[in-house]
């Protein structure tokens, strides 16, 4: 069977920080493996609750700028609500050459205990950043500053 | 001699590495590295490409520098030294680093080994109840917008008016703790928002808080240790890495995506889009340093409130006050800011990325307190292998625009880290050694295993031989809080 995304951590782009490549059948599951991606780095998903959650919109001509600002909003609402995720639905959209990206936040605030926590992502860098589609296959690159 | 470039390096001394101006084009001046023969060979290709990247900056002063723990990093180095004349030159983001006023600092006591080992293990789960680490900690100041505003203007000073440390702590932190410069309607509501709630926390990452020890054997300039307050004999001391977490980084980012379209505006052209920049005397670049001077002082403000935190726990431990415990603070230092210093050139804004200022005895900017010892320098090695207390030079000032090293430098990714080795064994590994290390985060414990860094000895002595700083004394670790 073959998953419309996955994503794989990087070992040698960022010496002191982390890096990912995500792949999906379409700008949606790219963008979901990337989102996973992220999620899976800041703490197991899977031993996060889902008592808190927000909804977001952001637009711009450019899906690399679009990719590159949903990831950075979600950092931001880590430490703006001090939560960590357990998933993330998301939508991508055109209309008149403008991008729609809408999405869900699932989490939970940070809990020592009963979470498995791992990296502080305090931010998405565009150090090698790609967002391309190759043969109908999309990929995405992702450099996080830890 | 193989080298990680195919870029000519030219011997200066045994410790100073130039590449010519003529080596990459747009380069205006020569690029230079301080290292031994060997610490240069293991650097990767990404610092010979960036600092000679930073060596093509409009208004770029005699020389783009690296130090020898430099490493790849976001346009500049890690290790990265840039002046720039004010009246021509840029400020960057990335020269400053994204985790602004990232920084170390530390606080003596009257403490030996002798009494602390006993309750080492209560002294370091106190530590960690007390100081929140790891991914969306939040601190135990509760600030309104008002309340931030303040912190972002007055830094430490903030934190000592309400009764989080002593007014002598203020003498002995870079610029007094506080920077003038800074202008919180700078600064977005969205860095506002990930940066109220953080005052007091280490976050994750390589910071870190640590217990260390001070070996008789280990001090090198008895003079200058006593007059720092470290007397060796088994000394204890607390060692704290970080800075101004998610703030500092919602302000590089903010502006980063300004200056990309700002350069267009001033006809300014980058080898690296993460050398985004702007003319100094510019609204943007303005801007950006008045913001960038509101994280500096968050990340004092950061500091002085863990400072307090541990206070608190050692007197909880010991049951002394820490005024009778003698934990005075060393000093407090800045790695990662740009600083306008004057120089022989004139008024210069001083870059320093993963390099500490330092400035040698009877520098007109330090305080009486330093005026004959220089400048402390504080260096973090790996929470194996110890970290150094050093002074500033003359020389430094002369050759180097006042900056130094910073810590060891990392050699191996993160990623290869954690495939060396499991979080649980490196713990288990460190207590064997006399290490007790306490962390949220096991994956990134394993992380900073000691052998994903340079040897911090090996850069301490680069820049010891250099002339650039003077050994005082090696801190070595007993406890570690990590993220």
């Amino acid at each position: 069977m073959t998953l419309a995304h996955s994503f794989r951590y990087l070992d040698d782009i960022a010496v002191a920080d982390m890096a990912f490549e995500a792949e999906g059948d379409s700008i949606e599951e790219v963008c979901r493996a990337a989102t996973q991606a992220l999620l899976e780095s800041m703490a197991n998903t899977t031993a996060v609750g889902s008592t808190w959650h927000r909804v977001i919109e952001l637009q711009d001509e450019e899906l690399p700028q679009l990719l590159f600002d949903w990831l950075s909003e979600i950092i931001y609402w880590k430490d703006a609500a001090g939560v960590v995720f357990h998933d993330a639905s998301l939508t991508i959209m055109n209309k008149d050459g403008l991008w729609t990206l809408r999405g869900r936040l699932v989490g939970a605030p940070v809990d020592r205990q009963a979470q498995e926590l791992r990296n502080d992502v305090k931010g998405i860098t565009k150090h090698l950043y790609e967002l391309c589609e190759r043969d109908g296959k999309w990929t995405a690159r992702v450099v996080l500053d830890v | 001699m193989k080298l990680k470039t195919t870029m000519h390096v030219n011997k200066i001394t045994d410790e100073i590495w130039e590449i010519p101006a003529s080596e990459k084009s747009g380069m205006l001046v020569p690029a230079r590295i301080y290292a031994t023969e060997e610490i240069l060979q293991s650097m990767d290709q990404g610092v010979f490409d960036q600092v000679t990247n930073v060596a093509c900056l409009p208004g770029i002063v005699r020389h783009a520098l690296c130090m020898p723990d430099g490493h790849w990093g976001y346009g500049f180095p890690i290790g990265g030294v840039a002046a720039f004349d004010v009246r021509n030159g840029v400020i960057s983001p990335g020269g400053v680093g994204y985790d602004v006023n990232c920084g170390m600092r530390l606080i003596r006591t009257d403490l030996t080994l002798a009494d602390v080992q006993p309750r080492l293990e209560r002294l370091m789960t106190e530590l960690f109840r007390l100081v929140p680490a790891g991914v969306g900690a939040g601190g135990f100041v509760r600030l309104d917008r008002k309340a931030f505003d303040s912190v972002m203007r007055n830094g430490a000073r903030w934190c000592i008016e309400r009764g989080y440390g002593w007014h002598s702590d203020l003498s002995r932190i870079e610029e007094g703790g506080c920077i003038e410069a800074a202008d919180p309607s700078k600064v977005t509501d969205h860095a506002v928002s990930r940066g109220i709630n953080q005052l007091g926390t280490l976050g994750s990452g390589n910071h870190y808080l640590e217990v260390q020890v001070v070996s008789d054997e280990r001090v090198f300039d008895r003079a200058a240790a006593e007059a720092l307050g470290i007397t060796g004999h088994e000394q204890i001391v607390v060692m704290v890495h970080c800075g101004s977490r998610g703030f500092g980084h919602q302000v590089a980012s903010d502006y980063l995506r300004i200056f990309e379209k700002a350069m267009r505006r001033y006809g300014i052209a980058v080898k690296d889009q993460q050398l985004a920049c702007a003319p100094f005397h510019s609204p943007e670049g303005q801007d950006y340093f008045a913001a960038m001077n509101c994280a500096a002082n968050t990340a004092f403000a950061n500091r002085q409130v863990i400072t307090h935190q541990i206070r608190e726990a050692f007197a909880s431990v010991f049951g002394s006050s820490a005024e009778e415990l003698g934990m005075d603070l060393v000093y407090d230092v800045a790695h990662n800011i740009a600083k306008v210093e004057r120089y022989p050139e004139g008024e210069l804004l001083v870059h320093r990325k993963g390099s500490t200022r330092a400035f040698g005895p009877g520098h007109p900017e330090l305080p009486e307190v330093f005026r004959r010892t220089g400048q402390p320098v504080i260096c973090g090695g790996s929470m194996e292998t110890g970290s150094y207390l050093l002074v500033g030079t003359d020389r430094a000032v002369r050759d180097t625009f006042g900056s130094t090293m910073h810590g060891s430098g990392r050699t191996m990714s993160r990623a290869q880290a954690k495939k060396a080795i499991r979080g649980e064994q490196l713990q288990q590994q460190m207590k064997r050694q006399g290490i007790l290390v306490k962390a949220v985060s096991m994956s990134g414990l394993a992380e900073e295993a000691g052998f994903a860094y340079k040897n911090i000895s090996e850069v301490v002595e680069t820049v010891d031989r250099a002339g650039i700083t003077k050994k005082v004394a090696e801190l070595r670790p007993i406890g570690n809080i990590k993220g």
